[in-house]
């Protein structure tokens, strides 16, 4: 039986749960010939709603707009260099708006059928507002997703193939 | 790491009892400095570095909140000091402010930096929150409201 997906989409956002996460997807890239994609949304979204209420000045934004584009390169440039040790093509993309609504249109306009993403906060707090944007993801994508939840048996299983 | 994992009860004011804009941040930073054993140069260092954003630009904002930041080299994760003052405060902007978030990052992850500012302004947006958080007895009460 062949596996239930062809596009596999891993979200960066440069934690370790993300780094755990790029890992897996090329695991299971790996395995079953899907076709990977890697995305990182820079959080312009976030960037705005503080400038409105008032948090952020302008030249805050534009430095930490500056910022966050160094990093989202160096994080897909790092997916792209360990998927090409495992011989596995990546398609990648930097994105600007809210991280779930971009994976979102992503998944929709890209015809991807499984999302992998870091792990999830632990639940300490029944407030919304708290959510993070994995768990906005996981709600939202209306393809089956996978958590990949960081430890040393998906670093191993990495190292192995 | 999300601002949950930030708060410590230890690093909660309530009440804070500085009437003014540099007494509220002296006093945060302060409270900050004596929970890491800080040096007296390292915290009139923040001190300085959050006066000096607050010039380019007050960060009170509605509903009396206002949510003091910096970014410092040499931090390894980042921090966050609540107060709470009983009588609003002239912090710089339109309206008072009572309810204080003094968020202090390292300078190598502005993802995360902005995750914690973002869900701060999330939280304050709630009248409720707001209102349950200016009401709070003590900082026990402060910090029970973020993990109920």
């Amino acid at each position: 039986m062949s596996a239930p997906f062809d596009d596999i989409l891993v979200y960066l956002d440069g934690s370790e749960g993300s780094m755990a996460a790029s890992m897996y997807a090329i695991l299971l890239a790996k395995e079953t010939g899907a076709r990977l994609h890697g995305v990182y949304v820079i959080n312009t979204k976030a960037l705005g709603d503080l400038v409105k209420a008032h948090v952020f000045i302008s030249s805050e934004r534009a430095e930490f707009l500056e910022e966050l584009k160094a990093d989202a390169r160096r994080h897909v440039r790092h997916l792209e260099k360990i998927a090409a040790k495992k011989n596995i093509a990546v398609e990648t993309e930097i994105l600007e708006g809210s991280p779930s609504a971009e994976v979102l249109k992503y998944v929709r306009a890209n015809s991807i059928d499984m999302l992998v993403i870091g792990q999830l906060n632990m639940i300490r707090s029944r407030r919304e507002e708290l959510a993070n944007e994995n768990e906005r993801m996981l709600r939202s994508v209306p393809c089956p997703v996978f958590v990949a939840k960081d430890s040393d048996e998906i670093w191993n299983m990495f190292e192995e193939i | 790491m999300g601002l949950l994992d930030i708060i410590e009860k230890e690093l909660i004011i309530v009440p804070l009892t500085a009437t003014d804009r540099n007494g509220i941040i002296e006093s945060l930073v302060d409270r900050y400095a004596s929970s890491r054993n800080l040096s007296d140069d390292r915290r009139r260092e923040i001190v300085a570095a959050v006066l000096e954003r607050e010039s380019m630009g007050s960060t009170a904002m509605e509903r009396g909140i206002a949510i003091p930041h910096v970014k410092l080299a040499g931090m390894e994760s980042p921090s966050v000091v609540i107060g709470v003052s009983r009588l609003p405060v002239d912090f710089g902007g339109a309206e008072k402010s009572s309810i204080f978030f003094l968020v202090l990052a390292g300078d190598d992850n502005p993802s995360e930096f902005i995750q914690i500012l973002a869900s701060i302004t999330r939280l304050c947006s709630s009248d409720m929150m707001v209102r349950m958080i200016k009401n709070a007895r003590n900082a026990d009460e402060v910090h029970q409201l973020f993990f109920d």
